[in-house]
């Protein structure tokens, strides 16, 4: 029996109604009085100087009302691309006009005169000096040479004593490594901890390989979309599909070097972000743009091909990794060098390759990451950014670990994970985790001890651990004369966050969930939010939300106290009553009557504020096994079983939490299996949802979710971001079931059915 | 372009209606009409957010042009609850959490209703099967099946 009435126990959302109905209203459901329609003018190529760009032809298309490019910006930030274009898909102009199909037909009479480039879009061909250069001729050193420059710098800056003949010695040296000079970096990463030299060397077993994750796409379902509306006086109301309004409100301020004071950032309805909605140049900048030329309210709205030319996606990532054990299991030292697909800008996630460490005691450890141009759209955040590709890495590695050494999978994960108090490599000490309890949580719930297999089918497991962010917000409770709270605040909801919030008021103020309702202010109105990423919003605004109905209920035993003339100590809040404690006969005051006499107060009314930025967050982990079944003709692999557990800290919404464990696992699911943005020297080649493919309900059984509950200290009843942490470890597993069915380790994803079965012909099977 | 004459029955209600030959229904229900409950997620067909119910069947509103539904009965997930309640498909999709964002959530709800219209008793695999022209980004469909199942019943056992 919980301690808890509301906190804990499954709700429907509070946007329940409105989300069955159609009523909720997203980006693309505004549409103010004299709304114009937005179109980018896109580039046609991957790569081309921008010759001219004649706008004549479409001026004269009767009910276009502006087209602007970077010269009318008058900030000069970059918004489009004048004289070069990096991927095909890249913002060159923009139209307004009366009517969507307008805005569309007078974008395709902009003439572009292009002088094509050659075109890079590998990640390990763009490192090569041979390959065309996007950013001017900016070079790095790898590992190796990195070192020995090092190296020679620290001696040179040695001027009181001659080191000319061990400098010579080391620029000898640097030629061996004449490959390590790398082109088109746009970032690097480096960690080390311990020796991974001397642990590969105490190891008895030492696997290295190569492992390729595409470039993937969020795909939320609703297109980018942006409604603008610039009024006389300079006031600019944007109406955003966004994860974070405030970020935009700051985002469009300094693109367009307007002041905060100037923009009002209302967050619609968000159909599905997942990291990557918090983007300002896509389509608020241009919306804002075309909205102060026309004088009238512009929606820009990317279709589904634009959102897969020039969405920011998930980077793809190449990483090659070296991991040393000894043969009773223990793991020695792991190093890797990844090489990260940032596009045209910098950005891709590349301090997440550290994650190869997973949740393993290893003693040395080195890690060396790059992000890398080529001539695609930038990258965004998507679910846990850069964790899915580290470790399907570091955890299809340690499955060939277990068997080099005969070890089972669980038992060899068991023996290496960390506890508290144990050293994080390169990275503190562990607080208190449930690594072991969620792993042994979903082995057990799949009956992974007593598993069979037929021929052709196969298990397989893996974790995933990740950390929730936390960021500042801002929470109001007001209590009403008929007893109700409301709240108010300023953070998107993230499919069930506002439930979270309003569950965890009426557990407070000790109330029916059902008479407290919420509301999300604009950014002129509501309290300062962080954006709704990086599983933030249930632990920051959760801890908001707790301050703010404990500086309710305080202001309510204060009202009490001078209504019942009684000393607050003796007086107790439950079941949406002040009583008396051992009041005899007992004695009660409802909320309602108190929020009423409030009104005619000195102090006033019952406002409770809460206000919170940081706390340290706990890991969390996520354990999925899958059982598959590959069929050797056609390649096709059958998932029969997905169990996945994770510890969330507590459940405030369990079937919230169950929803995000279940969605996040289809999401890595789809990106073992199915998901590959594809490129060639004319871009993106699948921009669609026929050749880009994501799940259906066809493609998957029922997945299990389990929930463990090890509380988070810092965490609102403890609970820890949810929503990352399922996307993690199921690259992995489904590359391991997949490997423990056929035999063979697939190490480039996704696993497409052509792959399988070139891999088991290469192996001599006949298909 | 050139108007044409239209006339569309909407949730009950006649719209006369003058229109582009080059509109799709789910420009003229979104834009002209002010039924913004059915979601655009692709204008190809491929992701199912704009289902909606003509004559009985569920049609993707994105690849049907406005004037060839001219005469004919078009249910959207603005008319389906009725006298204040909310159609059973709704209702299961709240209590099983079949829904999180919401965006694809209408197209889910009327393709499932007229599923369950056609034939309630389909058992789960029939069910995602039949469901496959919708596409959710967020739910992993497990809950989705969960709500149509439930639904399913309900309709079954009520009717």
């Amino acid at each position: 029996m919980s301690e808890y009435t509301v906190v804990g126990q499954t709700v429907a959302r509070v946007d329940a109604v409105e989300k069955v109905t159609g009523a909720a209203q997203y980006g693309a459901d505004v549409h103010p009085p004299g709304m114009l329609y937005g179109k980018l003018v896109r580039s046609k190529h991957a790569h081309a100087n921008i010759r001219s760009i004649d706008t004549s032809e479409a001026e004269k298309l009767p009910g276009v009302r502006a087209i602007i490019t970077q010269d009318d910006v008058p900030s000069g930030r970059r918004v489009f691309a004048t004289d070069k274009v990096l991927y095909l898909g890249e913002p060159i102009a923009a139209v307004a006009a009366t009517d969507p199909d307008i805005a569309e037909e007078a974008a395709e009479l902009i003439k572009i005169d292009y002088e094509v480039l050659p075109v890079v879009q590998d990640v390990m061909e763009a490192i090569k000096p041979s390959a065309p250069r996007l950013h001017g001729d900016d070079t790095k050193d790898g590992p190796n040479r990195r070192e020995i420059s090092g190296e020679i710098r620290t001696l040179s800056r040695d001027k009181e004593n001659d080191h000319s003949d061990a400098i010579s010695n080391l620029e000898a040296e640097l030629e061996n490594y004449p490959d390590e000079v790398y082109y088109n970096i746009s970032a690097e990463s480096h960690t080390e901890a311990g020796d991974v030299e001397k642990g590969f060397a105490e190891s008895d077993v030492v696997v290295e390989d190569t492992y390729v994750i595409p470039r993937v796409h969020q795909t939320y379902m609703e297109p980018h979309v942006s409604v603008a509306s610039a009024d006389s006086s300079g006031k600019i109301t944007v109406w955003a599909s966004t994860q974070g309004p405030f970020a935009i409100r700051s985002g469009i301020a300094g693109t367009l070097g307007i002041p905060l004071t100037q923009i009002n950032v209302i967050g619609t309805t968000m159909g599905g972000g997942f990291g990557g909605r918090f983007g300002v140049i896509i389509t608020h900048v241009p919306a804002v743009l075309l909205s102060q030329k026309t004088g009238r309210p512009v929606r820009v709205q990317m279709t589904r091909e634009e959102e897969f030319t020039d969405g920011r996606p998930a980077p793809g990532c190449v990483i090659k990794l070296k991991t040393g054990a000894t043969n009773d299991g223990r793991i020695l030292a792991r190093e890797a060098l990844a090489f990260w697909d940032s596009g045209s800008v910098s950005g891709a996630s590349i301090g997440s390759t550290i994650r190869v460490r997973g949740v393993y005691k290893i003693p040395n450890l080195k890690v060396d990451a790059y992000g890398v141009h080529t001539n695609k759209s930038g990258t965004a955040a998507y679910r846990a950014p850069g964790a899915p590709q580290a470790i399907f890495a570091g955890e299809s590695q340690l499955d060939e670990i277990a068997e080099r050494i005969g070890m089972d999978p669980v038992e060899f994960r068991l023996m290496n994970m960390r506890e508290e108090g144990d050293e994080v490599p390169a990275g503190g000490s562990e607080p208190k985790v449930g690594y072991k309890e969620t792993l042994e949580a979903v082995a057990d719930a799949a009956g992974w001890w007593d598993r069979e297999a037929d021929e052709n089918q196969g298990w397989g497991v893996a974790v995933g651990d990740w950390t929730n962010g936390c960021g500042p917000g801002g929470v109001y409770v007001s209590v009403h004369e008929d007893g109700s709270a409301r709240i108010f605040h300023g953070s998107m909801d993230i499919t069930g966050t506002d439930t979270a919030i309003s569950q965890i008021i009426a557990e407070i103020l000790t109330v029916p969930y059902e008479s407290v309702t919420i509301r999300r202010g604009d950014t002129d109105s509501a309290p300062y939010s962080t954006g709704s990423g990086g599983s933030v919003v249930t632990f920051t605004m959760g801890n908001t939300a707790k301050l703010a109905a404990e500086d309710a209920h305080r202001r309510i035993l204060e009202l009490a106290s001078e209504r019942l003339n009684m000393n607050v100590d003796n007086l107790e809040l439950r079941d949406g009553e002040v009583h008396v404690t051992s009041a005899d006969p007992p004695k009660s005051i409802s909320l309602g009557e108190l929020a009423a006499y409030s009104l005619s107060t000195t102090g006033g009314p019952i406002v409770g504020k809460g206000s919170f930025a940081r706390q340290a967050s706990t890991p969390a982990l996520a354990a999925q096994i899958a059982k598959v079944e590959v069929d050797p003709g056609t390649g096709r692999t059958r998932v029969l079983k997905l169990v996945a557990s994770q510890d969330v800290g507590f459940a405030i919404n369990p079937m919230a939490v169950e929803g995000q464990i279940e969605g996040g696992t289809v999401q890595g699911y789809a990106w073992a299996m199915m998901e590959e943005m594809q490129y060639d020297e004319n871009g993106n080649v699948n921009p669609g949802f026929v050749d880009y493919r994501v799940p259906t309900s066809a493609d998957l059984p029922t997945v299990e979710s389990v929930i463990v509950e090890v509380p988070a200290p810092n965490g609102p009843y403890g609970a820890k971001g949810v929503g990352e942490p399922p996307i993690t470890p199921t690259l992995a597993t489904m590359a391991n079931a997949v490997k423990d069915a056929i035999g063979i380790r697939i190490s480039e994803l996704p696993i497409k059915p052509e792959k399988v079965v070139n891999a088991l012909k290469g192996n001599g099977h006949e298909a | 372009m050139a108007k044409l004459p239209v006339s569309l029955t909407i949730n009950g209600d006649e719209h006369d209606l003058l229109i582009e030959p080059r509109k799709t229904l789910l420009a003229v229900l979104r834009d002209t009409i002010g039924l913004t409950g059915t979601k655009e997620g692709c204008s190809t067909g491929d992701c199912g957010a704009c289902t909606v119910i003509v004559d009985g069947k569920a049609v993707t509103s994105c690849m049907v042009l406005g004037i060839t539904a001219s005469g004919k009965e078009i249910t959207t997930i603005e008319g389906l609850a009725g006298d204040g309640e909310l159609h059973p498909v709704q209702q299961a999709f709240i209590e099983t959490g079949g829904y999180q964002c919401g965006f694809c959530t209408p197209g889910f709800i009327m393709a499932s209703k007229a599923l369950i219209d056609e034939n309630p008793d389909r058992t789960e695999e029939e069910f995602r099967h039949a469901l496959g022209g919708n596409i959710c980004r967020c739910t992993g469909y497990t809950k989705i099946l969960e709500a149509v199942l439930k639904a399913a019943e309900e309709i079954r056992t009520t009717t």
